[in-house]
């Protein structure tokens, strides 16, 4: 049931000249306010926040942000980046849960997944509880953990721990409680499009190869996971993307603390524009996390369009 | 027989643990919001069915005092739950508009085809690594802590999802039944209208839920671009703690069950096109 769709770009048109003009007319009209919100929170801001980067201004000058070129400290701001101690925690952080939860959510949902490929009684039932996780508000996930993980909590209690042992206040247990959480919420994410994948194997190749003798083992790795790569590489793309802003639920539950020992990047940024109020620094940030990011993707898209390539000459060199 | 016994019993087995698993913090948070204080904690007891069931934590949500307690509340629920409707509502109607326009265009028209990937990469980037400007630019022309400012934000994070998922219900249109009705003599914005929009009703709605239900779940941008007045249930539930100083876990427990019911009751209502809406639409269930 599952297909995965190349973008074809434009319809075929009716050969009418007139509706043709007519179309393109229209086509500019209706794709106008969208390519006029995109200039209004991608060019302009973009410009204005290289500009203010370069300087020193903050909210506190009592200065229009225009005239923040009377402070000007060039690539100063940038130059601080690399000598800070607190940022490159904060990235070590957020990689930290990134790549341990990432990793846990996929396998469970892949696992899960499994679990959901045939048809059972009482299977859409336990396919909707399943998904409920991540329709949740991620602030009230960070609440409920929270909850669970007080020291009068159902966890301690369940646990046999005395109430005094903290999760949240602890420099090294709160980052498993933040992890945690995010398993709870993402792993009904990895197992959505997981099992969409696996569904969307063709199911006579799978008949044929039991026929020939495969065992259960050697069609899932030799048919379906071979299939289900695309779907792998989308799913853990969506997660690390999604995984690197992660804010809500470390907020919520732990406000970045102990000091620093669930400070992400996003909450490095956000204490810096609000407690700080370095506004002209914290610009710099985001725009050095920009084009980081932007390089990885562009190297991650390069990387995928050289291995499609090797692919298709295997083909071709195999017929 | 016996085999396919024995596995589906495993499957069970396996599932009911993850059921379990899944339905522990809810549970908790659930009864929590119907239990007294004496019950908040284990100290006495786990509680997992409140004893003495009560609604006094949602009464004190909405009318600020309740007779069991000394403590009030100068700011009820009304206000954020009213701001929640209303940002998460037009913020869902701007970008499910300005998306299927944007999205029509491209997929009948090829005008503007560098709308999908730049919308695309509005999602890529932490928001906290760009809201300077748009913090900036919102002060400057007033929008902090307005319903409009918010909606707006709302309505651009979330365009690109509106603008990729109509765009799949867009595609799976046949271009011959437009072709037919233009054959007829209708305009090509009547085609639209009148012949294209009502086939993809079903989708519209689908995409006016999905969005509804990120906008809705957002706490970052509201915390970012409200103060006072308009402030989300979610950020909210977070000021409750610091206000009142004492741990209100029943009433912040009440307020994540009211805030937590719309988006799970519209994404089972919609879980069918889930996957295709999460995935930008390269993945169809």
């Amino acid at each position: 049931m599952t297909e995965q769709t190349v973008e074809t770009g434009a319809k075929k048109k009716p050969a009418m000249l007139q509706h043709e003009i007519e179309a393109k007319r229209l086509g500019l009209y209706m794709s106008l306010p969208a390519q006029l919100l995109l200039a209004f929170i991608v060019a302009f801001p973009f410009l204005m926040q290289v500009y203010i980067s370069l300087t020193w201004w903050g909210p506190l000058d009592g200065t229009l942000w225009t005239l923040a070129y009377e402070s000007m400290n060039w690539f100063g701001q940038y130059g601080e980046i690399f000598q800070d101690g607190r940022f490159w925690g904060s990235i070590g952080r957020t990689f930290a849960i990134l790549g341990i939860a990432v990793p846990i959510e996929f396998l469970l949902g892949l696992g899960l997944a499994m679990l959901f490929v045939q048809k059972f009684p009482g299977r859409p039932i336990f396919y909707s509880i399943m998904l409920t996780p991540m329709m949740i508000v991620p602030a009230v996930t960070g609440l409920m953990f929270f909850l669970l993980f007080q020291g009068t909590g159902p966890i301690n209690d369940m646990l046999g721990l005395p109430q005094n042992y903290s999760w949240l206040q602890d420099i090294n247990r709160s980052m498993i409680t933040i992890i945690i959480a995010d398993v709870w919420q993402w792993t009904p994410l990895m197992f959505l499009i997981l099992l969409a994948g696996i569904l969307g194997v063709p199911e006579d190749q799978l008949r044929m190869a039991s026929i020939l003798g495969a065992g259960k083992w050697t069609s899932f790795v030799r048919i379906v996971l071979p299939k289900m790569k695309t779907v792998m590489i989308i799913a853990l793309v969506i997660r690390v993307v999604e995984s690197f802003k992660i804010f809500d639920t470390v907020y919520i539950m732990t406000r970045g603390g102990p000091g620093v020992a669930t400070e992400t990047i996003s909450l490095y940024i956000y204490k810096m524009t609000f407690a700080d109020l370095e506004w002209s620094y914290v610009a710099a940030m985001g725009l050095f996390i920009l084009v980081a990011l932007s390089l990885l993707a562009v190297l991650g898209m390069w990387q995928m369009s050289a291995a499609q390539k090797r692919q298709k000459a295997m083909m071709s060199a195999e017929s | 027989m016996y085999r396919s016994w024995t596995s589906h019993l495993w499957r069970y087995l396996l599932i009911l643990i993850a059921v379990l698993i899944v339905a522990y913090p809810i549970v908790w948070m659930g009864t929590m919001a119907f239990k007294p204080f004496q019950e908040w904690t284990t100290v006495d007891g786990v509680h997992w069915i409140p004893e003495k069931g009560t609604v006094e934590n949602f009464l004190f949500l909405f009318n600020g005092e309740v007779e069991s307690l000394v403590v009030t509340l100068d700011r009820t629920i009304w206000k954020p739950l009213l701001a929640s409707v209303v940002t998460a509502s037009l913020g869902t109607f701007i970008a499910v508009v300005i998306g299927t326009l944007g999205s029509y265009a491209v997929s009948r028209f090829g005008v503007g085809m560098n709308l999908p990937l730049s919308v695309l990469q509005l999602r890529l980037f932490p928001p906290l690594a760009v809201m300077i400007p748009v913090m900036v630019m919102w002060a400057f022309i007033g929008a902090i802590d307005t319903w409009w400012g918010l909606s707006l934000i709302y309505a651009i994070v979330t365009l690109p999802f509106s603008f990729w998922l109509m765009k799949t219900f867009f595609d799976e249109v046949p271009v011959e039944i437009e072709e037919a009705a233009l054959v007829e003599g209708c305009s090509r914005w009547r085609v639209f209208y009148r012949v294209t929009l009502p086939m993809v009703k079903a989708g519209l709605a689908t995409t006016a839920l999905f969005v509804f239900i990120l906008n809705w779940s957002d706490y970052l941008l509201a915390l970012l671009l409200t103060r006072k007045d308009w402030v989300t249930l979610p950020v909210y539930m977070s000021s409750l703690a610091s206000a009142m100083g004492g741990q209100m876990y029943g009433m912040k427990a009440a307020l994540g069950l009211i805030a937590a019911v719309p988006p799970v009751v519209f994404g089972i209502m919609i879980q069918k096109y889930l996957v295709r809406g999460l995935t930008f639409g390269a993945l169809k269930q």
